[in-house]
């Protein structure tokens, strides 16, 4: 699925205004307080940094599972291996980044759990079971892990990354 | 919902651990199924209510061996039997895969013939409180320790199906021996149908269903992956298909998307026989190693069935355009 999204510079320039507008609208409202942005559900203020951060791991964890591509039939006890991983590697980053509203605890509590989900995934691979890695994958479905993003407003971390053949 | 999924579940379970390899009474075992609508009478019932195992099978059932019991539930009134089976089923890579059913509730087939239930799948692990509607089983009049029936699962057969009546201290300790594979008429004439013109052109998948990893977020493409896996087959949530040349040479370009990944297969030695169809599956092209098999059945300008790809299994629908 490469070239998809655009990577176009003409596109770039005013995404960049955009987003130095925005650093500059929070800059002049911050007045050496704290920053905080409407953020979650509840009408709870999240902390920037959070979003900030999550939507880098998000980014880059996106990244690392597009690039795994769709796994052929003798890959996929080294996808579920992968997968694990840098869901693993995610979870961690985004719980050290201490969630302060409901919305960013229920993303970051799913996540944990998908990281436990995962491994039974992955073991259930292990043992070339895989009717269980598919009815334990139902687990993963039910946590609705992008919706919980955009309740907390992580708009990277909602997104689906693009599979590849 | 989900605590009487896990009644079932947990009553399917102890009722397997009493019919594997300990001769007991057939009695007492299963609790928790609700009275069924449709009361069969205890003299059409009461012959079933024994401890089998199975000596033949369809080969496209793909069972290797299994057992089964039925018993009338305790203190139902009037009584109804709950049937409960161990299949050693072989997985598209040949592999033996077990899988545990429960048989629930028993109706007459009609004219005497016997007696069939739905067949709901227990889930890998019971914990899970998964008993999902997988098919049908028949069973048809007993004859001396014997019985002749068929079964349907994921979808596909029906498959005949013959057991034998344990005797009370019988067992097969938990390893029942392999039973014999009847052998099916496989589709052997070229091509999807008498004339290219029945199976040329373009079809449409007409059996998508809501694509499981829309808001997964970061885990959509594992959903993807993982729903793709095991013998039940794919969430498909879009895909096309193109028929194309003539007898030998007819191929089928196949597009399935499914859990936010589209793949594509080749589908080569396309054959038919009555409404059976089959085909070779590849995914590199016509001209790369097989990865498995289609199998299915074409009538009308609809061609349905399982394309098996290695450890994926997709269940499709094509519609003519």
């Amino acid at each position: 699925m490469n070239g998809v999204r655009s990577r176009h510079p003409a596109r770039l320039i005013p995404m960049a205004i955009a987003a130095f507008a925005a650093v500059a609208i929070v800059v002049s409202g911050c007045g050496g307080g704290s920053s905080t942005s409407p953020s979650g559900s509840g009408g709870e203020s999240g902390s920037s940094s959070f979003a900030g951060g999550a939507e880098a791991a998000c980014a880059t964890a996106n990244k690392a599972i597009e690039a795994l591509g769709t796994p052929r039939q003798a890959e996929v006890l080294k996808y579920m291996e992968t997968t694990e991983s840098v869901i693993g590697k995610l979870s961690e980053e985004v719980s050290a980044l201490d969630p302060s509203n409901a919305a960013e605890k229920a993303y970051t509590a799913a996540l944990a759990k998908s990281e436990l989900v995962l491994n039974q995934m992955t073991n259930a691979a292990r043992n070339e079971n895989f009717d269980a890695v598919r009815e334990i994958s139902d687990e993963l479905i039910e946590l609705h892990l992008g919706e919980l993003a955009e309740n907390a407003d992580l708009r990277i971390c909602a997104e689906v990354p693009e599979g590849e053949e | 919902m989900s605590r009487a999924k896990l009644v079932v579940a947990l009553a399917a379970v102890i009722a397997l651990l009493g019919s594997v390899g300990v001769a007991m009474a057939t009695t007492g075992a299963t609790t928790g199924y609700p009275q069924p609508k449709i009361v069969v009478p205890a003299s059409v019932s009461s012959p079933y209510e024994q401890r089998y195992v199975l000596t033949a099978a369809g080969s496209g059932a793909g069972i290797r061996s299994g057992e089964m019991k039925l018993e009338f539930e305790e203190g139902s009134s009037p009584e109804f039997l709950v049937g409960i089976s161990e299949f050693y089923s072989y997985s598209p890579d040949g592999s033996i895969e077990t899988s545990l059913f429960t048989f629930y509730p028993f109706t007459e087939i009609p004219g005497g013939k016997g007696l069939k239930a739905p067949a709901l799948k227990v889930g890998a692990s019971a914990s899970y409180g998964q008993v999902t509607p997988d098919g049908e089983l028949q069973l048809f009049k007993i004859e001396g320790d014997r019985v002749k029936g068929q079964i349907r699962l994921h979808g596909n057969g029906p498959w005949p199906v013959e057991f034998r009546i344990l005797g009370d201290d019988e067992s097969t300790g938990g390893h029942p021996p392999a039973a014999k594979q009847l052998p099916e008429a496989e589709p052997n004439n070229p091509g999807w149908g008498a004339e290219p013109s029945e199976y040329e052109g373009e079809y449409e998948l007409t059996n998508a269903a809501e694509d499981p990893t829309e808001k997964a977020g970061t885990l959509g493409p594992v959903i993807g992956v993982a729903q793709g896996l095991g013998t039940k087959g794919a969430v498909v949530s879009g895909g096309s298909m193109t028929v194309k040349g003539s007898r030998d040479s007819a191929i089928a370009e196949v597009t399935i998307e499914t859990g936010g990944s589209t793949r594509h297969f080749t589908l080569t030695k396309l054959a038919w026989s009555g409404d059976k169809r089959a085909a070779q599956v590849h995914e590199n092209g016509p001209t790369s190693p097989p990865v498995g098999r289609f199998e299915g059945n074409g009538t009308n300008n609809e061609v349905k069935g399982r394309l098996i790809d290695g450890h994926s299994v997709y269940q499709v629908v094509f519609v003519k355009k």
